[in-house]
């Protein structure tokens, strides 16, 4: 009897699954034909909100090209989004990758964000030859391994670093002041220590003087003695790599330990989540802060993206998120081209985009244009710094000189607190 | 020498934090045998507890205690009454039950994901309350004050349990009862009702861990995988189950985030950290101030 229940019980949990999945694919193909959308991006764990907001944005984009009538050359087919939790872990956005190819069978995968992730990810979808889209993910080394399906929306990290450095040199001139000592902090993972490389040659190439080079735990449940160390270093300018929770606390941090500096330089990601302005307050006053784009961009159809965005779902548009949001009219245009489902052709239609308008274009560029490495060659940075004008923190674009917002002088340096 | 100093003095601050965040654990374990990982999630709660009741009220962060302790007691105490002692009954006859654990562990994955649900990714922390970024200045030292204020807080918890546990009549049958369930059954001491009452004060320490913590501290649905980790390494280095022990061995933790890195990188702080662990586990498995017996 015991046996014959334990079998019922087997039979049970295997049947179940099918069960559950027939009447699903079965609806899907009343609807007709769907392009199917792998998302894998952190749902969970320390950049779960990042990974939110990038959900948001696709989520905008996609409802906009399907209420629009779909991908018109594929007889109207409605893009389906399918979303996986990487929990910022390599080896999930493997399993994941998977999953979705083998599996959920999708046409396109997009991801992940987290570098860290995105690299071994793409392996998986060179191998299946799916055509992976990554929004955002800046280690240079995703679009440096030969791969023929990786295409990369944002600038990769050798680009931000450049324009922080020339930015750094141009506000030196600008406001006349000598900078001779940087330090380096950053969190210890592969984007940290690729934007620290890079950091290294460019401060020896410029002749400065590096005084402080540290990596350190984005997990730390304790930043003093990093402060300490920064303090007691002497820097006239601190350059971060840092995710939500450490620049929050490490900016609070700094403030109370009173770390005298000329200049804090940001590297987007957690300076730039919109819980940082918030949660460091009056701390974060000017903090300057390298991003793909801000609210104030002088775009056709920024501000009322931005505006629909921040009714929709509560935050403004942020550098990821945009660009999450341009990944689906990217993929919209290279399907409409393509006019086929064969992973091949899509790969190739999205090799020879050159997307210069459209609702998705709201970037600070002109154009998406991918070069032989799968990296979208137009893909540039601006800078901003955080500052009160009156309404209380936002995000100011400062530099280059001509996207600087009008009437705004950049505070270089730093007032002491 | 003077950086040393004022680097020690942030490490006892902050490790006997840490140490306040483990109590819990350590008197969990101590009595019901059972490594609670939900102890992080349960220091969330009451993260969130403590947020809301100070942002509601606007009281000074640590009048919330009033509040928050009490609350998580029961919230411990009838979350081991309803979802841990039937899994218990199920395994009366294991000193130490395994499917225990692994509920915990449930219970960690649906608090940090409901968290997540209602209040979603934000990063919170509390800008115009009293403590936030208060130092004191002696010379050239400085000493930050909520931390100062959470040492006190942690000295004083832990003695409070100590006293509890020893000159009570509850405190004597938690001891009895982690010494011995069956003998302890035989002598009358109605075994779940001591677990019930080990947990909500387990869980009530994690509150007040919690409201020590936020008015220094971001809040947000995964801080409690933070101090999961060091709780365990922490646990484990001043020995399972002592209550002093779980004090000291945060300060050593602490210490060693505090100093070492002024000779190394912060990265490989944690390295030594982890290190020490392990080496703790090979030569004193029962940690360093951890008896045979739990008590």
């Amino acid at each position: 009897m015991k046996t014959n229940f334990k079998l019922k019980l087997i039979a049970i949990f295997v049947i179940i699954p099918f069960l559950a999945v027939l009447p699903q694919s079965s609806s899907v193909w009343a609807k007709g034909k769907v392009v199917k959308v792998g998302n894998i991006i952190p749902l969970s764990g320390p950049s779960a909100s990042v990974g939110q907001q990038g959900k948001n944005a696709r989520e905008m984009a996609v409802e906009e090209i399907n209420a629009a009538g779909g991908i018109k050359s594929l007889g109207g087919a409605k893009l389906e989004m399918v979303y996986a939790d990487s929990e910022s872990k390599p080896e999930k956005g493997v399993s994941e990758a998977e999953r979705f190819i083998n599996t959920e069978k999708v046409n396109v995968l997009t991801g992940c964000w987290n570098s860290a992730v995105s690299y071994p990810t793409s392996a998986v979808a060179e191998r299946y030859g799916i055509p992976f889209i990554v929004p955002v993910s800046v280690a240079d080394k995703i679009t440096e391994q030969g791969f023929k399906n990786v295409f990369r929306i944002a600038a990769k990290d050798s680009w931000w670093t450049r324009d922080q450095f020339a930015f750094l040199k141009d506000m030196e001139k600008e406001f006349n002041t000598k900078v001779e000592k940087l330090a380096f902090v950053y969190e210890n993972g592969d984007w940290g220590k690729g934007f620290a490389g890079q950091w290294k040659v460019l401060a020896e190439k410029a002749g400065y003087k590096v005084v402080l080079d540290e990596p350190y735990p984005s997990t730390a449940t304790d930043l003093s003695p990093v402060a300490q160390k920064i303090k007691r270093a002497r820097p006239d300018v601190l350059m971060l790599v840092s995710n939500a929770a450490d620049a929050i606390l490490l900016t609070n941090t700094l403030a109370e330990y009173k770390v005298k500096l000329k200049a804090i330089i940001g590297s987007g990601g957690g300076h730039a989540d919109p819980s940082f302005l918030k949660a460091a307050g009056k701390n974060g006053q000017y903090i300057f802060d390298i991003v793909e784009w801000e609210t104030d961009v002088n775009k056709p159809g920024a501000k009322e993206a931005n505006a629909k965005y921040n009714a929709k779902y509560g935050s403004n548009l942020t550098g990821e998120a945009v660009d999450a949001y341009l990944a689906m009219y990217v993929l919209k245009d290279a399907l409409e081209r393509a006019g086929s489902l064969d992973p091949a052709k899509i790969r190739q239609a999205l090799a020879t985009t050159n997307l210069t308008g459209g609702p998705g274009m709201i970037v600070g560029y002109d154009a998406v244009e991918f070069d032989k490495t799968g990296q979208n060659k137009h893909a540039a940075l601006v800078m901003v710094q955080i500052n009160d004008l009156g309404k209380g923190l936002e995000r100011i674009t400062v530099w280059p000189k001509n996207a600087r917002r009008a009437g705004y002088t950049p505070t270089f340096p730093m007032p002491n607190k | 020498m003077i950086y040393i100093l004022e680097d020690a003095i942030n490490g006892v601050l902050m490790g006997s934090i840490y140490g306040l965040t483990a109590l819990g654990l350590t008197l969990i374990f101590g009595v019901l045998k059972v490594i609670n990982f939900a102890h992080g999630s349960l220091l969330m709660v009451g993260m969130y507890a403590a947020y809301w009741a100070i942002i509601l009220t606007g009281v000074h962060p640590y009048v919330a205690l009033v509040i928050v302790a009490p609350v998580m007691y029961l919230f411990g105490y009838y979350l081991q009454d309803i979802v841990i002692k039937p899994i218990f009954k199920a395994e009366k006859d294991v000193r130490e039950p395994i499917t225990v654990i692994i509920v915990t562990t449930g219970v960690w994955y649906i608090l940090d994901n409901l968290t997540l649900l209602i209040f979603g990714p934000t990063y919170r922390n509390i800008q115009d309350n009293p403590l936030k970024g208060k130092m004191l200045e002696i010379g050239e030292v400085f000493i930050s004050v909520p931390k100062l204020w959470g040492f006190v807080t942690a000295v004083i918890t832990a003695a409070a349990v100590y006293w509890f546990l020893q000159k009570t009549r509850m405190g004597r049958a938690i001891r009895a009862t982690s010494l011995d369930r069956e003998a302890a059954s035989l002598m009358g001491i109605n075994q779940f009702k001591v677990y019930n009452v080990a947990f909500g004060i387990g869980t009530a320490t994690a509150g007040i861990a919690a409201v020590t913590l936020v008015p220094f501290y971001n809040i947000f649905p995964s801080v409690g995988v933070l101090f999961d980790i060091k709780g365990f390494i922490i646990v484990v280095l001043g020995g399972l189950g002592s209550i002093g022990g779980a004090i000291l061995g945060g300060i050593i933790i602490g210490l060693i985030e505090s100093i070492a890195p002024q000779f190394m990188t912060a990265t490989w702080t944690e390295a030594i950290v982890y290190g020490l662990f392990l080496v703790v586990l090979f030569v004193k498995p029962s940690g360093l101030f951890g008896v045979k017996y739990d008590w």
